[in-house]
């Protein structure tokens, strides 16, 4: 037998839902908006049903549109009269939309039953009407509870409270519009409202007027050197003052959640461009509640005395609504009733939280289980038709549906980052909505057709709108575009500033850094080296499109390692390449446009890389000899006759200014290199990410052996999205990973004292002629020796430093980033 | 690091009007690297309130159906969880 499970608040300013599941509660979230609590609030605006949170922002200018507090109806015959539309509406069709509207949170189980709660003050006719609006909703099964009662069981529930003697316990419950004390009887796990008070206008909103009244309102005026601040806010047309009172409210509300954690909380206002700042302590805050609590306690005083019951007997006092956040109303309580007062779980879910708790215990009837069979099936629509552009430039997009045939009902669109909802909208047979789109992403929207009862009749999820990410028009990009940069060992590696297939026009800035110092007036340089071709190969084996060579004796200052340098880059339809740099630290800016009819290419450059190429090249034919790879070896002896012959036609070219011979070199290059990386790569790469998995294995069973907190940390770290710099196909990215490792090794190696011996016998083992005085070296080793014989570390570590010190050229750390070429990291 | 988010958002407000260029800059460099984080930061400044907008919660002055937005309070944030965006704060806006 399955149990009911879904417990529901349906509260008069707020309303939730919960789902009892392996022994705990889980509130559900709104799927459009995230939150845990719905605005009990429903609007119908230029033909639109707003419920929750958009309908609340029409209160004050469109009153008569908007309808909410209808709970306090509930069970009479008033009726509300809807605007523009000869039609009206019970309080119980109003909790039957927030009702649907709460089921939709529950995403792919929808209840069949659930338990709502009702206030303690409600008659049978009364709850009759909630159990109506349940029904009206499509619950097959309502099981009322009252909501001082499902406070007591999420407390008791969350606590594990093991109750066996009778006792009393007062649920305070102080909402935002709303107060109400109940007293409970608790007895071997079973609840009784024995009575309750209350107050229907009493809550949060007051005292957030109150603030701006009483402690905003008062400073504003002496700095303003204005009167009469607060009445002209609440009581005149003058939209400034409007726009003040709400801006003061919002950030009342902020400064009072402030001052539940802080001594004083400071707000700030602009007015006229000035910044005035407000201070608020938490002494002047509670002076200015005392009277609102005063009041409760008064009330909850008065409950305990009509019943004769003692402070003394009460247990303790659990806090629910969201005003009792306030850690005054929590003290006063536990002053004046002397009892421990409770506000261990969110007070603002607690009556959904029992709700559901109460559900998971109680079986569902058979009836509800069966009603499946018997209720009239809802027909779905089968054809409809929705029409929409997949890419979009624009803010928003049109989405056409279509019914096949008559059709009346409703529509209602959402985007899954829970960013739009444009409400229930009755339309005929076809729709129109422009969607609206979070700009440079894929929007997700969720579709839903309704028939005139509001039952879903049509629904289809993940309708994809690309958002600036394509241009329709455009062409797309034949090749990765990417910027060579330098990596940590010494060479160079691509990165993708756009990738093949994105569509033109482009345009993308990115942030690096200086990767070796660059004095002004020397003869070094900074190269910003644009190319088009494989992001995966060699940066030399592709085409340059953009290169831009920043010449030290030009710079106005020395420009040092680690400087951030920013820069944009945009290639237009037509492709062109424009490069925009920015350097803060100096003050460097500057623009240029490659045209894609013109290539760049640097004489020095080429001579370069086929330098590096021809040194790479000798060390692979060795290494191809001996493994005995000789096919291999040979065509690699034809690459390097080419590298050869490419140096010797350079250095003729080199004062060549009129043919195009550099043009025809660096596509002979390109090609060449292209065919030495289609032959080493591979096996370069693999020998790599062999390395990197023989080095991880080391640190995991060092770790394993001798448990480090830190360098576990340190190692999680270099490791996190192994998979992406495995599979990048980048060598460069591979080899910096595994000097990542190398030096965690080393810190792990040197975590034992053993380890020092080996490197002060390092340091012994040294001519006494590298030291730059002889005796004191001398004297210094045999320290040393005895350090070891006495197993002295502390000693041992100290000598070795002063060694170190003594030391004419200092030994170099080969595992330290190298400087880079280009100047870009 | 929503909280980080709306101190950066209050501190160019302020400073918006006379902003100098390369402060801008840094402002961009900053919501660029809070974009790679997977944060989206989105301020509707300027434009029309829409009633079907979730992403912000507005303070309507006017009943017109032309209203703008005047004033953004704390801006709208998304986060990317697996590759998707998620609304994790509403805007605070006024609306006239």
């Amino acid at each position: 037998m399955n149990n009911i499970d879904f417990g529901i608040d349906l509260g008069t300013t707020n309303s939730g839902i919960g789902k009892f599941q392996n022994g705990k509660v889980q509130v559900f979230k709104n799927p459009v908006g995230f939150k845990e609590t719905l605005p009990s609030v429903v609007a119908y605006r230029n033909d639109r049903i707003l419920i929750g949170d958009k309908a609340r922002e029409f209160i004050k200018t469109q009153p008569n549109h908007v309808f909410s507090s209808f709970k306090r109806k509930m069970g009479s015959d008033f009726v509300y009269q809807l605007p523009h539309m000869d039609e009206q509406k019970t309080p119980i069709d109003f909790s039957t939309l927030i009702l649907k509207e709460l089921m939709n949170f529950t995403a792919d189980e929808r209840p069949k039953a659930a338990v709502i709660t009702i206030p303690a003050s409600f008659d049978t006719i009364q709850s009759n009407a909630t159990k109506t609006a349940g029904y009206n909703a499509g619950l097959k099964e309502v099981v009322l509870l009252q909501e001082p009662i499902a406070a007591c069981l999420a407390y008791a529930n969350t606590q594990n409270l093991d109750i066996n003697e009778q006792k009393k316990w007062l649920v305070y419950d102080f909402g935002g519009g709303t107060f109400d004390v109940a007293l409970v009887k608790i007895n071997d796990r079973e609840l009784k409202i024995i009575d309750h008070e209350g107050n229907n206008f009493l809550g949060g909103v007051d005292i957030d007027q109150l603030m701006v009244e009483q402690l905003f309102c008062p400073q504003l005026e002496k700095i303003l050197g204005e009167d009469g601040l607060w009445k002209r806010m609440v009581g005149s047309e003058d939209l400034a003052y409007q726009k003040m009172f709400m801006e003061l409210a919002y950030k009342a509300e902020e400064a009072k959640k402030e001052l539940s954690i802080n001594e004083e909380s400071f707000v700030e206002m602009e007015i006229s461009g000035d910044f005035i700042e407000m201070k608020v302590t938490r002494q002047q805050f509670n002076d200015l509640i005392k009277p609102k609590v005063d009041e409760t306690i008064k009330l909850t005083q008065s409950l305990l005395e009509k019943n004769q019951i003692s402070n003394q007997e009460i247990d303790r006092i659990i806090l629910v609504g969201g005003t009792t956040y306030i850690p005054y109303i929590k003290k006063s309580l536990a002053d004046t009733f002397h009892c421990y007062v409770d506000n261990t779980i969110d007070p603002t879910t607690a009556i959904i939280v029992g709700a559901a708790y109460f559900a998971g215990t109680k079986a569902v009837e058979e009836k509800a289980q069966n009603e499946e069979v018997s209720v009239p099936e809802i027909t779905q629509l089968k054809e409809v038709k929705l029409v929409y552009e997949i890419n979009s430039q624009d803010n928003e997009e049109l989405l056409t549906g279509l019914v096949a045939g008559e059709f009346s009902g409703y529509y209602r669109i959402t985007r899954l980052d829970g960013g739009f909802d444009t409400g229930m909208m009755p339309f005929h047979t076809r729709f129109n909505e422009f969607l609206k789109l979070l700009p440079k992403s894929i929007n997700y929207f969720n579709v839903k057709i309704f028939d005139k009862l509001q039952h879903l009749v049509f629904e289809k999820g993940q309708v994809a709108i690309n958002h600036g990410v394509y241009n329709i028009s455009g062409q797309p990009l034949p090749n990765d575009i990417c910027i060579e940069v330098d990596d940590t060992v010494g060479s160079t590696f691509l990165e993708k500033i756009f990738k093949k297939n994105e569509i033109l026009p482009l345009s993308k800035t990115v942030y690096k850094t200086i990767s070796k110092t660059i004095l002004k007036g020397t003869d070094d340089q900074l190269i910003i080296n644009v190319v088009e071709g494989n992001a995966a190969t060699s940066p030399a084996s592709n085409l340059c499109i953009g290169y831009l060579e920043i010449a030290a004796s030009k710079l106005s200052a020395n420009l040092l390692k680690g400087t951030d340098i920013e820069l944009k880059f945009e290639i237009s339809e037509s492709r062109d390449l424009t490069i925009s740099l920015f350097i803060d630290a100096i003050g460097l800016e500057l623009e240029e446009v490659f045209n894609a009819s013109a290539r760049n290419v640097s004489l020095e450059k080429i001579k370069t890389e086929l330098n590096n190429a021809l040194n790479q090249i000798d060390w692979e034919i060795e290494d191809f000899s001996y493994k005995g790879l000789d096919d291999v070896m040979e065509q690699l002896n034809v690459i390097r006759m080419e590298i050869i012959e490419l140096m010797r036609e350079l250095i003729e070219a080199e004062d060549d200014l009129v043919t195009d011979k550099i043009f025809n070199i660096d596509e002979r290059k390109r090609k060449v290199f292209q065919a030495f990386d289609q032959q080493v790569r591979g096996k370069n790469l693999l020998e790599e990410i062999e390395e990197y998995q023989l080095y991880k294995q080391q640190i995991k069973e060092e770790l394993l052996l001798h448990p480090n907190p830190k360098i576990d940390r340190m190692f999680q770290i270099i490791i996190k999205n192994e998979q992406v710099f495995l599979n990048s196909d980048q060598i460069s990215v591979v080899r910096s990973k595994i000097k990542e490792l190398k030096r965690l090794a080393r810190e792990l190696y040197y975590q034992h004292d053993e380890a020092y011996i080996d490197l002060f016998y390092d340091y012994a083992h040294l001519s006494v002629t590298d030291y730059e005085n002889e005796t004191q070296a001398k004297k210094l080793i045999s320290k040393g020796e005895d350090a070891v014989e006495k197993r002295n570390f502390q000693e041992l570590k100290s000598i070795i430093s002063s060694l170190y010190n003594l030391l004419k050229v200092k030994p170099k750390d080969y595992l330290e980033d190298q400087n880079g070429t280009l100047g870009l990291r | 690091m929503k909280n980080i988010i709306n101190q950066l958002f209050e501190i160019e407000a302020k400073l918006n009007g006379d902003i100098a260029k390369s402060v801008q800059r840094n402002f961009e460099r900053l919501y660029h690297e809070l974009q790679r984080m997977g944060y989206k930061v989105v301020n509707p400044l300027g434009q029309k309130y829409d009633e079907r907008d979730i992403s912000i919660e507005a303070n309507v002055l006017t009943n017109s159906n032309n209203a703008k937005i005047v004033k953004v309070l704390k801006p709208a944030i998304y986060q990317k969880i697996d590759e998707t965006y998620t609304l994790v704060q509403k805007a605070i806006v006024i609306a006239e």
